[in-house]
């Protein structure tokens, strides 16, 4: 059943005609696991495109700045913290998603009883909150090291 | 995943004539069990009613103690807001437990409570099931696992 659907996407606006199954990863076509729908993470395999209409929605290529490289994906490279072609934008995505949590005092299961306006991302905070995204080519240990390094600056 | 139509609710009233109109229909939240088993055809809806824009996502203290939560809250607000957190300190740590901050974030509270069962069997339509299918059989009884540890029903 094909509706008209319109998103936001990396602060551009994007109208298509779809089916009501189409899910936000089908929509992008891009390919990441994670994106920042309306600024908190989500996985775009489950989320209706339908039910979304309207919503800003950031991938891993709107994180880059003015055409370059975004520092964070600098440290994935720095640090050989790569997985496949869904992960890794995904990863990514996550990161800057989970820090700006981390930012305004989000709790986790690690920090969860903490009064919390000020998380410190220690390996096992970093860990807990960036559970979400799974891959069998694993790199996660190296993916630790890269997040720990931007949460240190 | 079987074709469907999308129905977004304005009101309640809306959304009750919506569902009474569709007796194979489903009502949509974050989607985050309801899609993943629409996919595998567990779920086959023939019209999705969207009630997260009718329904409260709001959670306060009531003066006679306790908390009313409301049904279209996302988990991890719910973990994250003051009256659950400095309050209910057990159930912000429960929900922040569940899941992954993806997961948490697109999920609702309402739409927690009308999960499905976590069993391979429920997912896996080759097999017969009573909770699908009331009567055919619980595979989980000698089946994957046996999962079926403490006991099962007819339906």
């Amino acid at each position: 059943m094909e509706v008209e659907i319109t998103l936001r996407v990396d602060g551009i606006e994007h109208t298509l005609t779809a089916d009501t199954r189409t899910t936000v990863l089908d929509a992008l076509q891009c390919g990441a696991c994670t994106v920042l729908l309306e600024g908190k993470r989500a996985n775009s395999c489950l989320a209706l495109a339908v039910a979304h209409q309207g919503a800003d929605i950031v991938t891993a290529a709107g994180l880059a700045r003015d055409g370059n490289v975004h520092p964070r994906r600098r440290l994935f490279i720095q640090h050989d913290a790569f997985q496949c072609g869904y992960r890794t934008p995904g990863q990514m995505v996550s990161a800057v998603g989970m820090l700006r949590e981390a930012d305004c005092g989000s709790p986790s299961a690690v920090s969860g009883r903490r009064d919390g306006d000020d998380v410190a991302l220690d390996q096992k905070e970093i860990r807990e909150r960036m559970s979400g995204n799974l891959c069998r080519c694993g790199a996660y240990a190296n993916i630790v090291s890269a997040i720990a390094e931007v949460a240190r600056r | 995943m079987k074709p469907f139509r999308y129905d977004r609710a304005q009101d309640m009233s809306g959304a009750v004539a919506m569902l009474a109109a569709a007796p194979r229909g489903a009502l949509l939240g974050g989607g985050t069990n309801l899609v993943g088993l629409m996919k595998l055809e567990v779920a086959t809806p023939d019209v999705l009613v969207d009630v997260r824009h009718v329904i409260s996502d709001r959670v306060e203290e009531l003066p006679v103690g306790g908390l009313r939560i409301g049904g279209a809250i996302p988990n991890s607000d719910l973990a994250a807001r003051p009256p659950t957190r400095v309050r209910y300190p057990v159930l912000s740590e429960a929900l922040l437990s569940g899941a992954s901050g993806q997961l948490r974030h697109l999920a609702t509270v309402a739409g927690n409570l009308l999960q499905r069962t976590r069993c391979v069997h429920l997912q896996d339509i080759t097999t017969p099931r009573n909770k699908r299918e009331p009567w055919s059989a619980c595979s989980a009884e000698e089946g994957f696992h046996r999962q079926a540890v403490i006991g099962w029903s007819e339906h």
